[in-house]
């Protein structure tokens, strides 16, 4: 082995030329490929970040109703089931020690109004409770206009800058809170151009349809711009309401609704789904009462109007529907574990929800990272395609240029093993000088660049950097995985010039000669 | 004890639409520790029949056998091996290893047979070297040693392995008339003290006088022994 190494370093220091060749393409391609994992990973890291601690938490809850997973983004779905049992859930929750947080949301699919009362536009809305909100999501909403709500039981929306843009694009609005002047910074060139023909509107209407396939129209004032701190071109696309009104809008049960007087023979009326509702007021026995074993219903006058009567100071927000609940884990490190844990935890407790990981709530916004990665991949991929080409062709000239040599060898008992063994080894030195040089370089950049914290707010490059700054990250899997790529190369690029050299006969260098 | 036997050798070249026969008919029988010389005109087969001696190229038919094993049919892993162990080449154009010193070229082939110590290996290269006149030389590599100092060098690179035969295709052809002298008389001694078969072709008259036996070989068959 000392010799093939000696003679194999010998020849690149002979041959410097094609030597600088080969070894530039590695290096460049090494190079590339372990500051292209960097910003991918970093990227990557950052979207994982920003998704889970800016819209997501890193699981959701959701009911077993639910078929799909898609529940944030899927945009022909059908709505998501509703949980109805939160506070039992949350107690359940509160006694298991790897959950840190959790925050129920409302979250499906509405229609904006104009001001004429025609639909404007489809929308995804959030309901929350907004004190929860905050502490679950800390400052991920940069305050544009207004305010944020102080009460936690009146009425906002919460109308991110992405949606007032396509908003006011289509109907010509300008949505702002009141006594607040839009920032024109946030409108977009086009709204801009035709400002003088924009009409400014304080509130907004939104239509939700019920299970029931009944609608509803809420009217709520908008208190506040807002701005995603980060991905905001995805989630700019959600508008935050209260969590009463989402409910009303949706046709839930609210709070309110839970704290009437409600006599017990309308709560049933109330708790009834539609089918059962259509039995008692259809066929022969529908006027049976009591003595048939069945709670009969009687409608008092002014009962339903009685619902209404909430005394505001009992309601907890808590005690009505919402669609999921957002987790944050004590342990982030081992999700998946956590998650199957938590849906065994659950399935005993028999609460009707289930948990999915906030990959799979987030669908293709999920998987964005994977996309992307597996895009840059290729590229790499591409370039040392490119470099195995050069590469395979100045090593196949070279061995054709040392047949002489080889056949010399070879006449004086080398076998074909020992010539493929001499070129692998020079190939290798190559690869491990210049493709490690590339490695290490590239470590380099990466660390320094992720050091100058280099930052955007730009909507589309937050994208591209995984959050609002851009900080490529190298991980041990990382480097391993740049040094396994440079091996493969390397071994690619060796295979045909190998077979060149282990072919050239003894007489081959004779006749040259 | 003949150590190299030739029956019927045959060798033809396809050359276009016509084929040459470079051997039409060898029947040759050397003895161990011979000293011959294969002379004849350019084109007559001298080379071709070294080749097939040497085990570099293969005979279109006919039977070879070197030490009484037959080599006509043996594999590329074994006839490689039979080149390592029992044949030395000297080429004409003192074919070294360009990227290794004197005492390395040397050294190589014994590094192949991989059955020597590294402090054997070196002192038997040494020995060689010293042999051959060159021990003030072995941190030379090949560009930085005149003509016949290379090919004193392929001389002891041939002998190291204690090969059974040596072949010397045309040793002194590019060689000025006393340096070709010096290396025949090194061949010959080596000859004399490895008791090593030496076959070499020439074409030159005054080779002839150092070798003990000559073939002369003419269109691809022996006239004259």
């Amino acid at each position: 082995m000392n010799l093939i190494i000696k003679i194999s370093w010998r020849n690149i220091m002979r041959h410097k030329g094609k030597s600088i060749v080969i070894g530039v393409i590695l290096f460049l391609g090494a190079l590339l490929m372990t500051v292209g994992n960097g910003v991918i990973s970093g990227m990557d890291r950052g979207m994982q970040k920003n998704i889970v601690e800016g819209f997501t938490g890193d699981a959701l809850i959701i009911s077993e109703k639910q078929e799909s997973d898609d529940v944030l983004m899927e945009m022909m779905g059908k709505a998501v089931a509703p949980i109805e049992n939160f506070k039992q859930i949350d107690s359940a929750l509160a006694k298991l020690p790897y959950i840190k947080k959790r925050l129920p949301v409302g979250k499906n699919f509405a229609m904006a109004l104009n001001s004429d009362g025609a639909i404007a536009d489809g929308v995804f809305v959030l309901g929350v409770d907004f004190r929860q909100y905050r502490d679950f999501f800390g400052d991920n909403l940069k305050l544009i206009e207004g305010n944020f709500p102080e009460k936690n039981n009146e009425p906002f929306a919460l109308i991110p800058t992405g949606w007032r843009k396509q908003y006011g694009e289509y109907y010509s609005v300008i949505l702002t809170p009141e006594r607040c002047k839009p920032d024109t910074s946030t409108l977009g060139k086009e709204i801009l151009e035709r400002i003088n023909d924009m009409q400014i509107q304080h509130d907004i209407v939104y239509m939700g349809m019920s299970t029931e396939n009944t609608t509803t129209d809420i009217r709520v004032p908008v208190n506040a711009i807002v701005k995603y701190r980060s991905l905001n071109t995805i989630w700019g696309m959600f508008p935050i309401l209260d969590i009463e009104s989402y409910r009303e809008c949706l046709g839930y049960f609210s709070a309110k609704d839970k704290v009437a007087d409600i006599k017990k023979e309308d709560e049933l009326l109330l708790s009834a789904s539609s089918e059962s509702i259509d039995d008692m007021f259809s066929g022969a026995d529908m006027f049976e009462t009591e003595d048939n074993g069945r709670d009969a219903i009687t409608l008092t006058e002014g009962s339903l109007a009685t619902v209404k009567q909430v005394r505001e100071e009992e309601i907890d927000l808590n005690d009505g529907t919402f669609n999921m609940i957002l987790l944050r884990f004590a342990d982030k490190a081992n999700l998946e574990q956590t998650v199957k844990a938590l849906n065994k935890d659950l399935s005993e407790l028999n609460l009707g929800v289930r948990v999915i990981t906030w990959k799979k709530a987030a669908g293709i916004i999920g998987s964005m990272a994977v996309l992307i990665k597996t895009s840059l991949f290729v590229f790499v991929m591409f370039l040392f395609f490119v470099a195995i080409i050069i590469i395979v062709n100045t090593l196949s000239m070279a061995a054709l240029e040392r047949t002489s040599e080889i056949g010399m060898m070879r006449a004086v008992g080398a076998r074909k093993s020992f010539i493929r063994l001499m070129f692998l080894g020079e190939t290798a030195v190559l690869s491990a000088v210049f493709g490690g040089a590339g490695i290490v370089l590239g470590i380099i950049i990466v660390n320094i660049v992720a050091a100058f914290n280099i930052s955007t707010n730009n909507d589309m490059v937050q994208l591209l950097f995984g959050g609002d700054t851009f900080r490529p990250f190298l991980s041990l899997l990382d480097i391993g995985l740049a040094l396994i790529q440079l091996v493969i190369v390397t071994l690619i690029a060796v295979i045909y010039p190998i077979r060149v050299a282990s072919n050239i006969k003894p007489l081959d260098a004779i006749s040259r000669d | 004890m003949n150590i190299i036997e030739i029956k019927g050798l045959k060798k033809d070249y396809p050359l276009g639409k016509t084929t040459v026969n470079a051997i039409r008919g060898v029947d040759l029988s050397i003895e161990k520790g011979d000293f011959l010389s294969i002379i004849g005109p350019s084109g007559s087969g001298k080379t071709t029949l070294l080749n097939i001696i040497g085990c570099i190229d293969h005979a279109t038919s006919g039977s070879v056998k070197i030490a009484g094993k037959e080599i006509t049919s043996l594999n590329d892993k074994k006839i490689t091996d039979i080149r390592l162990h029992q044949i030395g080449f000297i080429f004409q154009t003192f074919n070294l290893i360009p990227v290794l010193n004197a005492l390395e070229n040397v050294e190589f082939p014994l590094l192949l047979m991989k059955n020597r110590t590294r402090g054997e290996v070196r002192k038997k290269a040494l020995s060689l070297l010293e042999a051959v006149g060159l021990n003030e030389h072995i941190k030379h590599r090949p560009s930085e040693l005149s003509g016949g100092q290379r090919q004193r060098v392929a001389i002891a690179r041939a002998l190291v392995t204690g090969p059974d035969i040596v072949l010397a295709d045309e040793p002194t052809a590019n060689l000025d008339s006393v340096t070709g002298a010096s290396i025949l008389d090194a061949m010959r001694t080596m000859n004399e003290r490895e008791h090593t078969t030496f076959i070499f072709s020439t074409h030159d008259a005054n080779v002839l006088k150092y070798a003990r036996k000559v073939i002369k070989i003419k269109d691809g068959l022996i006239v004259e022994e």
